[in-house]
């Protein structure tokens, strides 16, 4: 029984949040500040002839104008070095930056933006993948062969990477089947709807090194990021998170930093920038659309034989995450299913759109619709119970994975059957127009490395410096539980600093679901050697041998209630005389074996500590409007240990509601490139009355590498909502919807043509 | 566009001000007076995450230009502890794991105050759809409206 | 971005604001509640010069109700809300006005910014027009009424001359064995733009065997909100049976001119509006049969 992880504690930044005075990046300010705004070009795919900001530079009010001219001509990028700050000459998507404005108010920054002179000659846009890959389609970047990339990757014109799972022999499984499925489904852009825009405030000093506060998930990548585009080493870049008003992946990578920098360094003033919500829903970060076709063999008693399977990633105008997302799809399109033949590919494809990029589970939703709806397909047409038929395949403790890593701490089995109990999966149609379903799944827990800094303060209370940014997620607070639960304090006497790319250590930052997994195991080796220093000072002080000495209380005291000393008087003395009481943890999760035969052009070929998880959910269809009305959501979530439960509840019931934008309300429209709903009035994200209540069981197989056996818990819930309710309509209302979101005007227009 | 001289009651104290009329009472309470604690977001009355009371009623400080709420009572949500002392509200919140990123949290809280001071006793349904017009992100509702409801019952 | 910038008055009463609107004629527009006009502002979509609020003019709040039910322009929807007096056979304009935006939008927006506003979507305006509403508009030439039917001719557009103001909108009271309902299909639940919405009311005879009036006016299914007289008249005189509902739903749906856009499809609407007639219709059937 543990005291302090595994309690359903109250987050540490609770007080500062609900009194309003925790300060976050788009609060942030500092004196004499100027506003910076960014020009965004309204074409999506056109020659840039010439931009002149002389004009808008002699407003008044204006303090700097800055184009592509006042950059270094680089091109930067994850896996592909082809992005540029400001477009140089040619123009690759609607909302692109084509310049920015500093200036002494927000309306001169206005006032200025419009006073760019822009011209430009429109080329036709490549919509869609489909027009990227039409014969003689023309190249979104005719230099594509001259990038820097990935050696891994797999590039060919406008795709940016084909990243391919093979075992066995597909088209031998197919003749083996007794019977085959094919399906296509298709998704939409969804947007991480995250109700702080992205904002950063850059200031230079008189060294020539600038700092940059700003709500990044990545504060170590932006640094480095950041770096290249103004040719400076990392050390002359320092970036700060004070505070992220939700990211769920949308601030992974450089969003409005780099403008702040260089209008900063323009003006010799702190420049604040900020996003606007037509920039997000347009120039943002949000899901890639997604095309997936699914092969499928199976044998007459639902024994899945071989599996062909590929997913197009519309990535946009820059490969961006489009790579990675791509590699981690095939995975997903395996499923957590034992399937002996499989070939598998996830291509990331260049269209004049925004370059998007990570969403809370990348490829996640996308493939596991797929996946898991031509499951029950199957099962439907076979006879055979939908839950029944994901048993008969599902992979259990010990077996391979698609590429063949091994699987351990495997709760999927459990996970099905406690949803299905929970749901009442025996009584599957329990009305008319109503219906049940669910949807299993599989993810990762991210590798990366993080470090931390674990120090006694001579008040006995502990400070704990992180790298890592606390997004929400209480992340921090979890791994905090765990430094108190070793070290016998109490979460109350930890103080967290963080996300700081000068003062804390490295992290690789709050994404894949790894933050608590990972600087909780950092604290964990920091807590081995800080024992170490305090018992070995604590036996000297109490004249004991260091073998009798336990941590408890606060304090140092011979197992059975002898002598003691506090960690105040330990620390104090090492102030004194020792230099103080710190020690430095590091955490990498060790990499997991596979088959590196088995892949190519990927860059994410095994999921690590991964998590199991299933949902179903009980609804009903309006017989005309073919609205949805869900009665009962209930997910089983296989989180190892879970640290802090009401927390990790507290993902699910978020996670839950976002999939369930994405299932049923949520998309950016695109009409050619442009986007038509850039507005939170015609983008429907989930109020409080769309949201049901989610049920959630806690499922736990500890991991070997997690602390205390934890896996990552953040990203999961996102993952199978969509198909879950694809399954649910299908059984309430007799039809299949292929493409997300599932709107009541698809429902009900497709049960008129069934009615036909 | 002539500034004019305005006097504004916030969290019980006068502030007085100069102010173009075309300033919104968000753009005054964030960057005129550093009260950062009401937020910014979609500028459009769409997300909640700016709600303030005025004269005790929820309200979006971004399409509420700041010259009209001259003689008006403005409480935003640094307001709301008395003398050091959460609201139950805020315990309430810290209480369920209401809080997650914690933007939405103010308007979201200030909202839920409104509401609880016409009906102290409402459904969990009559929360929701008091809360309809604060979209949040990270929590999918579920604690802020368990927050709300035993908040509501600790208060009878 | 845009940079916003205007003049602004606050008249003390209706003559001081109809000699600001003579004033400056199309270059000033009155402000109620602000949340669409300041939003259409801050979007480029209107750069009026001069803003001439009316909180401070005294009358223009109250709701009267006697023969006549008198809202006055600057009524909020929470107002409409709570007023008792509209639950029973009026409910619909408390349905109406309860799904509009969220608590936040609904205690600032009035009835008179929403008329004026003149979106085909708007929710208040079918109850408004079902009930046979006439506005009142006041300028520095004197005052007309017109019939809500005739304000609006197109999104944005609307009847009143530059520097005119709507004052209040009124309607008569209802015959006996009269019921109203309002319903409004949306991609969830709140906060949300109808793709469709219906206001109806329905006067029985004195058996309530036999429709003797009815009214049915549409939302977001044509450039204004739209009465569907075809739809009306086939309810005349004829007992209100499930079929004869659907055939008015049937015909309401012909006489609606949906477009398609980002928010739904014209197939839809009219499906929507097929559904939705009946089922407003059934509520009133309802309504009048419990006021028994």
């Amino acid at each position: 029984m543990t005291r302090v992880v595994g309690h359903s504690l109250p987050r540490m930044d609770a007080p500062g949040k609900v009194t309003g005075t925790a300060v976050y990046a788009a609060d942030f300010a500092l004196p004499g500040m100027l506003y910076g705004g960014v020009l965004r070009s309204r074409e999506p795919h056109a020659r840039l002839l010439r931009i002149d900001p002389s004009r808008a530079a002699r407003l008044p009010g204006v303090r700097a104008v800055i184009t592509a001219a006042d950059a270094a001509d680089v091109r930067y990028g994850g896996s592909v070095k082809d992005e540029e700050v400001f477009a140089r000459d040619r123009i690759r998507f609607a909302g692109q930056p084509l310049g920015a404005v500093a200036a002494v108010s927000p309306d001169a920054v206005a006032t200025a933006l419009a006073e760019i002179d822009v011209v430009c000659e429109p080329l036709p846009p490549v919509a869609d993948v489909a027009a990227a890959l039409a014969p003689g389609a023309p190249l979104v970047h005719e230099g594509w062969a001259g990038y820097t990339a990935l050696p891994i990757l797999h590039r060919e014109g406008n795709v940016c990477n084909r990243a391919r799972i093979v075992v066995g022999d597909v088209e031998r499984g197919f003749e083996e089947a007794d019977r085959i499925f094919e399906h296509r489904f298709t998704t939409r852009s969804v947007h991480q709807g995250y109700t702080e825009p992205r904002a950063a405030v850059a200031q230079w000093d008189s060294a020539g090194q600038v700092t940059v506060w700003s709500n990044t998930q990545l504060p170590f990548e932006v640094q480095s990021t950041l770096s290249e585009i103004l040719q400076l080493p990392p050390s002359c870049v320092r970036i700060i998170v004070p505070g992220v008003g939700g990211g769920f992946g949308g601030k992974l990578r450089i969003g409005v930093e780099h403008f702040a920098a260089l209008l900063a360094r323009k003006t010799g003033r702190a420049v604040k920038v900020m996003t606007t919500c037509e920039d997000e829903l347009t120039a943002a970060y949000a899901r890639q659309p997604a095309i997936v076709e699914l092969k499928t063999g199976v044998s007459c008693d639902g024994r899945i034989l071989a599996r062909e399977g590929r997913l197009w990633f519309d990535t946009g105008a820059f490969a961006g995450s489009g790579p990675g997302v791509a590699s981690v799809a095939t995975l997903m399109l395996a499923g957590p299913y034992r399937i002996p033949n499989l070939l598998l590919e996830g291509f990331a494809v260049y269209t004049n759109k925004t370059n998007f990029g990570s969403f809370r589970a990348p490829s996640g939703p996308q493939a596991n619709f797929a996946v898991e709806s031509q499951m029950d397909i199957i099962a439907d047409a076979l006879g055979i119970d939908p839950l029944e038929l994901r048993l008969r395949n599902i992979v259990r403790e010990g077996e391979e994975g698609p590429t063949g890593q091994v699987l351990a701490a495997v709760g999927l089995e459990e996970c099905l059957r406690k949803v299905a109990d929970a749901i009442g999966w025996a009584n599957r149609r329990p009305g008319p127009g109503r219906g049940k379903g669910l949807a299993c799944g599989w993810w990762t827990t991210s590798g990366g490395s993080s470090g931390v800094y674990v120090k006694v303060n001579p008040d006995g209370t502990v400070a704990l410096n992180t790298g890592a940014a606390e997004i929400g997620t209480a992340a921090l607070t979890g791994a905090a539980q765990v430094l108190a639960e070793d070290l016998g304090i109490e979460l109350a006497d930890i103080h967290v600093v963080s996300a700081d790319t000068l003062a804390t250590p490295y992290d690789f930052g709050a994404q894949g679901s790894r933050t608590a997994f990972a600087v909780g195991n950092a604290c964990r080796a920091a807590v081995a050697d800080l024992k170490t220093q305090i018992v070995t000072l604590a036996a000297r002080q109490l004249g004991v041998e260091e073998s009798v000495l336990t941590l408890s209380q606060g304090a140092v005291c011979v197992a059975d209630g002898g002598p003691r000393v506090t960690l105040a008087e330990l620390a104090r003395a090492s102030q004194a005389s020792g230099g103080g009481l710190i020690a430095h943890g590091t955490f990498v999760a060790p990499p997991t074996p596979y088959d590196a035969k088995r892949v190519e052009g990927h860059v994410y070929p095994a999921f690590h500590s991964p998590s199991f998880h299933a949902h179903a959910v009980d609804l009903s269809v309006d017989e005309d409007t073919g609205e949805v009305s869900i009665h009962r959501y209930v997910v089983a979530q296989d989180v190892g240990f879970a640290m802090n439960p009401a927390y990790i509840e507290g993902q699910i019931e978020g996670g839950v509601a976002q999939g369930l934008g994405q299932a049923l309300s949520e998309e950016i429209v695109y009409d050619n490139g442009r986007v038509l709903n850039a507005n939170l009035t015609d983008y429907k994200m989930p109020t409080a009355l769309d949201v049901p209540r989610i049920e959630t069981i806690l499922v736990q197989h500890p991991s070997l590498v997690g602390p205390f056996g934890a896996k990552g818990v953040g990203e999961p819930p996102n993952i199978e909502p969509p198909a879950a309710v694809a399954n649910a309509v299908a059984s309430a209302a007799g039809v299949r919807i292929t493409s997300l979101p599932m709107t009541a005007e698809k429902i009900a227009l497709a049960r008129l043509e069934q009615k036909r | 566009m002539a500034r004019t001289t305005l006097s504004l009651s916030i969290n019980g104290e006068c502030h007085e001000l100069s102010v173009e009329p075309s300033r919104t009472l968000l753009e005054v309470l964030r960057t005129d007076l550093g009260l950062t604690g009401t937020k910014e977001n979609c500028l459009d009355a769409e997300c909640g995450v700016c709600t303030v009371l005025l004269d005790g009623v929820a309200v979006n400080a971004c399409v509420l230009l700041a010259v009209r709420c001259r003689e008006r009572s403005i409480v935003t949500i640094e307001g709301l502890a008395a003398g050091g002392e959460l609201h139950p509200l805020q315990r309430a919140f810290i209480d369920h794991g209401a809080v997650q990123c914690g933007y939405c949290i103010p308007g979201m809280i200030l909202a839920a105050k409104a509401y609880l001071d016409e009906d102290p006793s409402p459904s969990e349904d009559a929360v929701r759809e008091a809360l309809a017009g604060n979209l949040c992100r990270c929590t999918g509702y579920q604690k802020i409206a368990e927050a709300v409801l035993s908040a509501a019952r600790a208060a009878r | 971005m845009r940079r916003v910038s205007f003049d602004y008055h606050e008249p003390t009463s209706v003559r001081e604001a109809v000699e600001l609107g003579a004033r400056f004629g199309r270059d000033g527009r009155f402000l109620a509640g602000g949340t669409d006009l300041l939003v259409q502002i801050r979007r480029g979509q209107l750069g009026p010069r001069h803003l001439l609020s009316l909180h401070r003019v005294p009358g223009l709040d109250a709701i009267e109700i006697d023969g006549t039910i008198r809202l006055g322009a600057l009524v909020t929807h929470r107002q409409l809300e709570r007023t008792l007096g509209f639950r029973g056979a009026l409910e619909a304009l408390i349905e109406g006005a309860q799904v509009v935006g969220g608590h936040q939008i609904r205690n600032v927006a009035t009835v008179g910014g929403n008329v004026v506003n003149a979106s085909p979507a708007a929710d208040v305006v079918p109850v408004l027009l079902a009930l046979d509403a006439a506005v009142t508009l006041q300028s520095s030439e004197g005052e007309r009424s017109l019939p809500l039917d005739a304000f609006a001719s197109a999104p944005g557009v609307t009847a009143c001359r530059p520097g005119e103001l709507l004052t209040h909108a009124s309607f008569p009271r209802l015959p006996a064995q009269s019921a109203t309902a309002f319903l409004k299909a949306g991609r969830r639940r709140a906060m949300e733009i109808s793709l469709v919405c219906v206001a109806v009311r329905v006067t029985l005879d004195a058996s309530r065997e036999r429709c003797l009036e009815a009214r049915i006016a549409l939302g977001a299914v044509a450039p204004t909100t739209l009465r569907a007289h075809a739809a009306e008249r086939s309810l005349q005189g004829r007992p209100l049976s499930d079929e004869v509902l659907a055939e008015a739903g049937r015909a309401a749906a012909a006489e609606s001119q949906p477009i398609s856009d980002v928010r739904a499809s014209a197939p839809y609407r009219a499906l929507l509006v097929a559904t939705l007639v009946p089922r407003a219709l059934a509520r009133c059937r309802e309504r009048i049969q419990e006021a028994a």
